[in-house]
């Protein structure tokens, strides 16, 4: 009893002192702060204040996150997600110039950002409405002002207005109200007004484009015409550019086939009608039009056309006096696509123009090219190409200096490109991470596939394979010895040696593991997770299965191969591992289930919102199905883990006594509210028969919140949000721990006995019928909603375990020590000495996080989704990685890394203590020889 | 001429006539309480005044059994005088497990056994042929005695929780049960 109090004490004292240490710090961990793709026209470089020298770039990206980039390194310097309703994608991010604010709208809330560290400087709601369009005043009354700049937005609700909103406190400063009915699209300011542009939907199914003038002082209505547009236009989407801030505001559209584009300026009624060039029989698929936005800058605009292989361009002046456009040159055809940026200098406009190889600049006054710089690194792989970017030109003396560009490629990376040379890279792909799963390295696999193989042959003959084997890998040893130096000087050095890019890093500890993503982007990316998530492939899924797209693809790791199944597919496709190849199906090993021989395979699948069990893989009849009572709706589903190792059957009491763990492989949790009544529900079944195991009710709780649970070993937990409108005294957000055992006496196996078998479809009369659990359960309040949870693995399953939370409030994840969230603590009492041998403490109802939980510490981990975990080689540790918007990853180990030498151990000390006692042996040695001889010499 | 030896010092002489045990007779009596050493005469004669305290004869070989036998009980007994001082010590030093409770705990289990190996040892100098059948209950108390002793030793070992007693201590022998089905979501197939 005593020596196991011991122990567990001693276990409770080195998890209490359980935290991230600081030179582990960054070192385990790594955080990929994404902001997802950044949109075409939210973002730019702009200055963080007036005067600045740098500047950084700013985005507003699909995910709706405002960022600011830092240019030279890619670092994010502020991140704001940008709260909104579900269903809007669409934002909006202006900076006037020499502004040190930003204004971003979505939804119905324009919201003005200290540019140079995020903080927040004023908001304006507009309920029931969404923000259509938002411009800064650059000019007032024909001048720009010293003073913040005020924004002009267009609502579009029950219906459109215009308003100025001051640009230091975001009031309301005047209201335009559009009962016309148009919808409206766009509005522009320029020197003279503010025009607004609807769409104006004709009989004859096309578009007029539609032009409304408004005072800038008060709101007024100076004039309108209407652009007879209807032979082009037949949906907005036809409608290519519209003002922009240029001191000539633009108006810009195309027909359906993109043939012909025709321009006008705003305030003029006038339309130039350009033809789209036509080479071969190769269709123009997009006409991008690229013109400055800076308010003093030449009229000069760009305007891209893209076609399934090529690209070309086309400049045109716009003569302000007369009113007349003009094109002044073109830029010749490329192949592939390519992207153009323009940046202005003073009045200057500069045009980028970037390929897959190359950058060239030009500027819109004249078509020879002031700087040509090729891509010094294939930035490109694959046949990707360039989407978007951002650029700033320097010029001297009529030739390009410098070029830097933020271009995004259409393999979802976001990259900085300064004179052809990589500066940074961003994956902003993961950041649309839609499911993960871990797989190992093949070596590993190969290993333990020998090991296997050795395990199941007698002892002879698995002698001889391993003494095989071994002769094998005898091969490895030149390149072993070879590395073996540099490794021992690394070891002293403190730093782990370095990997090339290319090559994947097998260690012994077992942390260089994959994480295969699928993202949104239809897309398969593998990180190393033992290397900071570098990224070992990317590689684009729809090329793999042409004419398929990917909806919801599901990932399973199996020997060497990642099987990616979808809905509408067919056949799996199999991916390797390492290289991101397709790999055929006679390549790969037969895939192995878990099933132990003589074991029956049952599948469950929630269809019609109720859970079926099958015999079969193809659907036959169920054999067993559970639909809620009460019309209740499942809302999440959670099944033990494949591998789930417990070394421990049974839990030691404080009296040394066993508790019997209930472990049962086929536990499943059902998680099902009823929405009428705000009732929430979670059934713990029996997944091979469907019996229902245990079941649970909460009253009272928001059923539009999370329900996440996780379920491992014999315990699951779940975290549920109580209702804000109850009359109850008890409010906020509960996490539920419910332990399973096999009988509440201990030292007992319950029902069955020590029968070693049993099967719950096929129960013996003689064990009764289904056996069903002892449950406890504790229920803790959080001072945090929990988005998602799920528990620690390690490779045995000795180590304790921990409960992994992610806090969305906080964007931080949380490691809860098993023993803190243990079921059995005493409730208004002490615990007795022998509970206190268990390390068992006083129940408090407030589950406080204590800061060195925080696996997270400084970071801040934006829309974690879920949080995968995997054991490593090394039983103390546990490999995590969490996704969702930002990329996570981290090493737990929730006893301590008992098994490996820390990075406070001096390797130096003990080598130097080894040496001096050698030295001192040396030293002493005669003189003990010479003592000994005297003492034989000597009368006794 | 042969030398003259040099006188004898003063201390040979003194060594060599010592003076007369029996003091002159004084007036002086002793002081109560005070006998003179006798001579060897004069306890011949003291002995021959005194008719009780015959000539002692050696004693048969049935009196040197019953007093061996009477050492070898002596022996026997011994650990259990022991016993208590033990107990209290090994009550004393509580159940948690140092160094000093595990060498006292060592010693408690290494007496005792030792003792009782070397029982024929420890007994020959009382086994006659005449005392080997008597000094058996004996022996058989010395050994009761020193499992005693061990008894003591396994309590304390028992109470330091390192006796396999308890369900927990054969936990990791037993195994979880194999289940017939094994169900998993479809997605995992």
């Amino acid at each position: 009893m005593h020596l196991h109090a011991i122990i567990s004490s001693a276990a409770c004292c080195i998890a209490g002192a359980l935290a991230i240490f600081a030179d582990e710090a960054y070192h385990i961990d790594y955080h990929r702060a994404l902001v997802g793709f950044p949109t075409q026209d939210a973002t730019f470089f702009h200055q963080p204040y007036a005067g600045s020298k740098a500047s950084l770039v700013y985005t507003l990206s699909n995910k709706l996150i405002l960022a600011a980039v830092n240019p030279k390194d890619g670092a994010t310097v502020w991140r704001q997600a940008l709260s909104h309703p579900p269903n809007i994608t669409e934002g909006f991010l202006r900076a006037g110039e020499e502004q040190d604010t930003v204004v971003s709208a979505v939804g119905g809330e324009v919201t003005a950002w200290s540019t140079s560290d995020g903080r927040f400087v004023w908001k304006t709601k507009f309920p029931d409405t969404i923000v259509k369009d938002v411009e800064i005043l650059e000019l007032e009354g024909g001048r720009t002002s010293r003073e913040a700049k005020d924004a002009i937005i267009l609502l579009s609700g029950g219906e459109h207005v215009i308003k100025r909103l001051d640009g230091k406190t975001g009031a309301v400063k005047w209201t335009y109200e559009d009962i016309s009915g148009d919808s409206p699209f766009q509005v522009s300011t320029s020197a003279t007004g503010i025009h607004y542009i609807s769409l104006h939907s004709t009989m004859l199914g096309g578009v007029k484009i539609k032009v409304t003038s408004l005072d800038l002082v008060t709101g007024q209505k100076l004039d309108q015409y209407t652009l007879s547009s209807d032979n082009e236009v037949i949906s907005p989407e036809c409608v290519l550019f519209a003002g922009a801030n240029s001191a000539s505001p633009l108006l810009a559209w195309t027909d359906k086939a993109h043939t012909v584009l025709k321009v006008n300026i705003i305030g003029t009624k006038s339309v130039s009608t350009f033809n789209a060039p036509r080479k071969g029989a190769e269709e123009v698929q997009k006409i991008v039009l690229h013109a400055p936005r800076r308010i003093n800058s030449v009229s000069h605009f760009l305007v891209h056309y893209q076609t399934a292989s090529t690209h070309s361009a086309e400049v045109y002046h716009v003569d302000l006096k007369k009113s007349v456009i003009s094109k002044a040159y073109s830029l010749p055809e490329l192949t592939g696509n390519g992207a153009f940026t323009t940046s202005t200098t003073d009045a200057n406009v500069y045009f980028t123009r970037i390929t897959a190889e190359e950058m060239i600049v030009v500027s819109s006054a004249s078509h020879g090219i002031l700087g040509r710089w090729p891509f010094k690194t294939s930035i490109s792989k694959d046949q990707t190409f360039p989407v978007h970017g951002v650029s700033e030109v320097v010029v001297r003396s009529d030739s390009a200096q410098a070029v830097r560009s933020a271009v995004l490629f259409s393999d979802g990376q976001w990259v900085l490109v300064r004179n052809g040379e990589l500066v940074w890279t961003r994956p902003e792909l993961l950041a649309g991470a839609l499911t993960a799963v871990w797989a190992d390295l093949p070596e590993q696999e190969a290993l333990a596939q020998e090991l296997a193989i050795e395990g199941h042959e007698n002892i002879l003959s698995a002698y001889v394979h391993r003494v095989k084997r071994h002769i094998r890998d005898l091969e490895h040893l030149p390149a072993w010895l070879e590395n073996l130096p540099i490794r021992i000087l690394a070891n002293f050095g403190g730093k782990t040696p370095s990997t090339s890019t290319t090559e994947i890093q097998q260690d012994s500890f077992g942390f260089h593991k994959l994480v295969i993503i699928a993202t949104e982007a239809n897309r398969l990316v593998a990180l190393d997770a033992g290397s900071a998530g570098r990224l070992i492939w990317n590689i684009d899924l729809p090329k793999l299965a042409p004419g398929f797209t990917f909806e919801n693809p599901t990932l399973s790791a199996s020997h060497g191969y990642v099987e990616v199944r979808d809905s509408g597919l067919e056949s799996p496709l199999l991916i390797n591992t390492t290289t991101g190849g397709l790999v055929s199906l006679q390549d790969t090993t037969t895939t192995q289930n878990n099933l132990q021989e003589g074991q029956m395979l049952v599948s469950f699948d929630l269809i019609d919102g109720e859970l079926k069990g099958f015999l079969d893989k193809k659907a036959s009849s169920p054999i067993w199905s559970f639909l809620p009572p009460n019309g209740e709706r499942i809302v999440g589903i959670t099944a033990r883990p494949i591998e789930d190792r417990v070394a421990s059957i049974g839990k030691v009491l404080g009296d040394r006594r066993v508790l019997y763990k209930y472990l049962n492989p086929n536990l499943v949790l059902v998680t099902t509210v009823l929405d009428a009544t705000r009732i929430a529900s979670v059934y713990l079944l029996d997944s091979a028969s469907g019996n229902l195991l245990h079941a649970a009710t909460h009253s009272n709780v928001d059923i539009t919140r999370q329900i996440p649970s996780a379920l491992s070993e014999n315990w699951f937990s779940y975290s549920f949000t109580l209702d804000s409108t109850t009359e109850l005294s008890s409010r906020g957000y509960q996490l539920v721990v419910t332990e399973l055992y096999e009988s509440a006496v201990p030292n007992d196996r319950g029902p069955l006995g020590a029968a070693a078998n049993y099967s719950s479809v096929q129960p013996s009369s003689a064990l009764g019928d289904a056996a069903k659990p002892f449950v406890i359960s504790q229920t803790y309040h959080t001072a945090e909603e929990i988005s998602h949870m799920t528990v620690t693995q390690t490779r045995q399953g000795i180590t304790s375990r921990e409960l992994l939370v992610a806090l969305p409030e906080t964007n931080s994840i949380v490691g809860i020590p098993r023993y803190v969230i243990d079921p059995r603590r005493p409730i208004g009492r002490d615990p007795t000495a022998l509970e206190v041998g268990e390390g068992l403490t006083k129940y408090t109802p407030v589950l406080q996080f204590d800061p060195k939980w925080y696996l997270t510490h400084k970071m801040e981990v934006f829309g974690v989704k879920k949080i995968i975990t995997s054991p490593a080689l090394l039983e103390s540790t546990s490999l995590v990685f969490a996704y969702g918007l930002d990329v996570f990853g981290t090493r737990v180990t929730p006893s301590f890394a008992f098994d490996v030498l820390g990075k406070g151990f001096n390797k130096l000390q003990m080598l130097a203590t080894v040496a001096a006692l050698g030295v001192s042996v040396l030293f002493v040695a005669p003189l003990v020889r010479r003592k000994q001889i005297n003492s034989l010499w000597q009368i006794p | 001429m042969p030398s003259q030896p040099p006188p004898l010092p003063q201390w040979v002489l003194d060594l060599n006539s010592t003076p007369s045990p029996k003091p002159k007779p004084t007036a002086i009596p002793d002081p109560p309480g005070f006998t003179a050493a006798l001579s060897a005469k004069q306890r011949s004669q003291s002995s021959k005044n005194a008719p009780q305290a015959a000539a002692r004869k050696p004693p048969t070989s049935e009196e040197m059994d019953t007093l061996k036998l009477k050492k070898a009980w002596e022996l026997a007994i011994a650990p259990a005088k022991q016993l208590p001082m033990n107990a209290i010590g090994m009550y004393m030093t509580g159940s948690t497990l140092q160094i000093f409770s595990i060498f006292m705990v060592f010693t408690l289990f290494k007496t005792p056994i030792t003792a009782i190996l070397s029982l024929q040892r420890t007994f020959a100098p009382f086994t006659t042929p005449g005392t080997s059948t008597r000094l058996l209950p004996a022996k058989l108390v010395f050994v009761v005695m020193n499992l005693l002793m061990l008894g003591l030793g396994l309590w304390k070992v028992n109470q330091m929780g390192l006796l396999p007693t308890t369900r927990s201590d054969w936990l990791a022998w037993e195994s979880e049960r194999t289940w017939a089905e094994r169900a998993v979501p479809k997605d995992w197939l």
